[in-house]
């Protein structure tokens, strides 16, 4: 979709933080377009963090973050909105609300100041609401459904947003492993069928090996490896990263690499602790 | 416990809107026509009906035209102004307790009337200047113990529960400094002062009605102006940011719209408490979903609240004159407990 530019989001040299927390000094990343990128990596190592910066939701101390060479700082909140669509990690709404009226919610950036909605509004929303499944479900109210339909809804609303780029922020989480599976396929389809660029911040590392083209492993506010999932779901990487020890296999029938934890390493986590 | 199927299955249903909204605008013309028909000397229909067109006697003419009407329309308008201020609270701050009242905005208009009355006031006791300044410095007081609120809450990006604290707290400073008037101020200003205070639309005239109305035509669009905002953000906040709206902006223009719609109903009217956060709930509860529809539902369900204390006043206690506030606070207070035991039964 967007093939003349070779990165999609590009994070440059960016510190990151919290008041009295900097969690990234010197942050370098790029995001490739039409890709699903999944970042991995053990608790509190940054994943979240990054992601929102790429979504301007967290203003970089230094550095510049990029989308397709321009400055997202410098875009306005709407158009920035039309251009990243963002589920957060426990999103919430009212429990009132019908399935149609929050994937409704995400339009608000399309739509201009006193108008009702336009047929492209309609016509994204039924979109949104076939791809995710959930067409016969529009009109009841989202606190009568499960954790797995009520994070299609959600999925459903970021879709809507008609953005090039999408990010995750664990959409697995508390869900069993068929609804995981469920959603993660959605969104691999939904990125292949329209090219969409997808950033998923992921807990499981098999999900990660299973869905995802490129994966970008943080640890300790750096960046210890990204590429190709071929190229980095190595076994001395991964042990490296969550400081335990593992096998890496090779599986046939998905033709992915898979990760097999076999203990803790208490040695490596120590190091961690120290750095 | 959540309830099941049944009660979700009819939330969608955008039929029922108008049919609702016309039962709400039936609902508050008939608390009207009984509301001018009763009082310290019954009126039956046809009399009413005959003077409200102006051919009736002229006694009747007279009790209704200039008594019993501005009187309504007061208790309806301020009713108006409190329920789409608390209203647009709850949407801001995404607090089902949010209302004019809890956040000190109330007692923070109170203190700015009362601080207008004391420097304002010559030896005799009379307003050395219009009284017509006396919204505009209820607003001042308003927007000043709103701001407070909201930028404490934004500072320290406070949970919903803390804003409400701050609320609190700052209503208390503001009360005090309202009680230390009355003790200390003048003796006249303090009993006419401490009867506005409670809550109160019995010496409306058409003036303040004028005025008031006035006001709500230029507040009452920007609400609406503004619902699809209120809309995003029944998202949590970082959800509401991400689909592209400026939540810090649209809580600061909604906070001071709120604290406007405040003042305006309260140096009117007084403090009529709970108004401004009951009828945003039973609007929720009658009309779920979008915003623009709902606080319509609330700001008629508002003016009915304060007509029919209006009314109850004036029946019940004649010829006391008990304060509507009163009456909105009595029925309030245990409804607001109900939807605390309510709420807690659901999320445990």
């Amino acid at each position: 979709m967007h093939s003349d530019h070779r990165n999609e989001i590009e994070l440059r040299s960016v510190a990151l933080g919290y008041p009295g927390k900097r969690v990234f000094r010197d942050l370098n990343l790029s995001i490739r377009p039409g890709r699903l990128t999944a970042f991995c990596g053990p608790n509190g190592c940054g994943k979240s963090t990054a992601l929102r910066a790429m979504r301007a939701l967290l203003p970089a101390d230094a550095g510049s973050v990029l989308l397709r060479d321009r400055p997202i700082a410098d875009l306005p909140v709407k158009t920035l909105a039309r251009e990243i669509a963002m589920l957060t990690q426990s999103p919430t709404a009212p429990e009132e609300l019908t399935v149609e009226q929050l994937v409704r919610l995400g339009r608000y950036a399309h739509r201009r100041a006193f108008t009702s909605n336009t047929d492209s509004d309609r016509r994204a929303v039924t979109n949104a609401l076939r791809e995710t499944n959930l067409t016969d479900m529009a009109n009841r109210s989202i606190g009568s459904l499960s954790g797995g339909q009520l994070q299609r809804v959600w999925i459903a609303m970021v879709l809507a947003q008609a953005s090039p780029v999408i990010l995750l922020d664990e959409p697995t989480n508390h869900l069993d492993i068929a609804h995981a599976l469920e959603v993660l396929a959605l969104v691999r389809r939904l990125g292949a069928q329209e090219g969409k660029t997808v950033v998923v911040v992921l807990h499981d590392l098999n999900l990660a090996a299973r869905f995802a083209d490129d994966i970008v492993f943080f640890r300790g506010g750096e960046v210890a490896g990204s590429g190709p999932v071929e190229e980095v779901f190595r076994q001395d990487l991964i042990e490296d990263v969550f400081g335990i020890e593992c096998i890496v296999r090779h599986e046939e029938v998905s033709q992915r690499p898979f990760c097999v934890p076999i203990a803790a390493c208490p040695g490596r986590r120590d190091r961690l602790v120290q750095d | 416990m959540k309830s099941a199927g049944p009660i979700h299955a009819t939330t969608a249903s955008a039929s029922r809107r108008p049919i609702v909204l016309a039962l709400c605008m039936a609902v508050l013309c008939l608390l009207g026509f009984a509301s001018i028909a009763l009082g310290s000397s019954g009126m039956p229909l046809n009399r009413v009906v005959l003077a409200i067109l102006g051919t009736g006697e002229r006694s009747d003419t007279i009790i209704i035209w200039s008594l019993r009407m501005p009187r309504l329309l007061m208790a309806g308008l301020s009713g108006v102004a409190l329920a789409l201020a608390g209203f647009i609270l709850q949407r801001a701050t995404r607090n089902e307790l949010a209302s004019p009242s809890v956040l000190g905005i109330v007692d923070g208009a109170a203190l700015g009337v009362m601080c207008f009355l004391l420097m304002f006031s010559n030896e005799s006791n009379a307003l050395v200047v219009s009284i017509m300044w006396q919204p505009l410095a209820a607003a001042l007081g308003a927007l000043l113990f709103a701001g407070v609120v909201i930028l404490l809450a934004l500072r320290t990006d406070a949970p919903p529960l803390r804003t409400i604290l701050y609320g609190v707290a700052l209503g208390a400073l503001a009360k005090a400094g309202v009680t230390l008037f009355l003790v200390d101020g003048p003796v006249h200003r303090a009993s006419q002062a401490a009867m506005w205070l409670a809550g109160s639309v019995y010496q409306a005239r058409w003036a303040d009605v004028d005025v008031l109305a006035i006001v709500l035509t230029v507040f009452v669009p920007l609400a609406f102006l503004l619902s699809r905002r209120m809309d995003q953000l029944m998202l949590d906040e970082i959800s509401a940011q991400a689909s592209g709206l400026s939540v810090r902006s649209t809580q600061l223009m909604l906070f001071g719209l709120a604290a406007l719609l405040t003042a305006a109903a309260v140096s009117f009217a007084g403090a009529i408490g709970f108004v401004g956060l009951i009828a945003p709930h039973i609007a929720r509860l009658i009309l779920p979903g979008r915003a623009g529809t709902q606080m319509l539902a609330a700001a008629l369900v508002g003016a009915a609240m304060v007509m029919a204390a209006d009314m109850m006043v004036r029946t019940l206690f004649a010829p006391l004159e008990v304060p509507a506030g009163a009456v909105t606070a009595v029925i309030g207070a245990p409804y607001f407990l109900f939807i605390l035991i309510r709420a807690g039964r659901i999320h445990a």
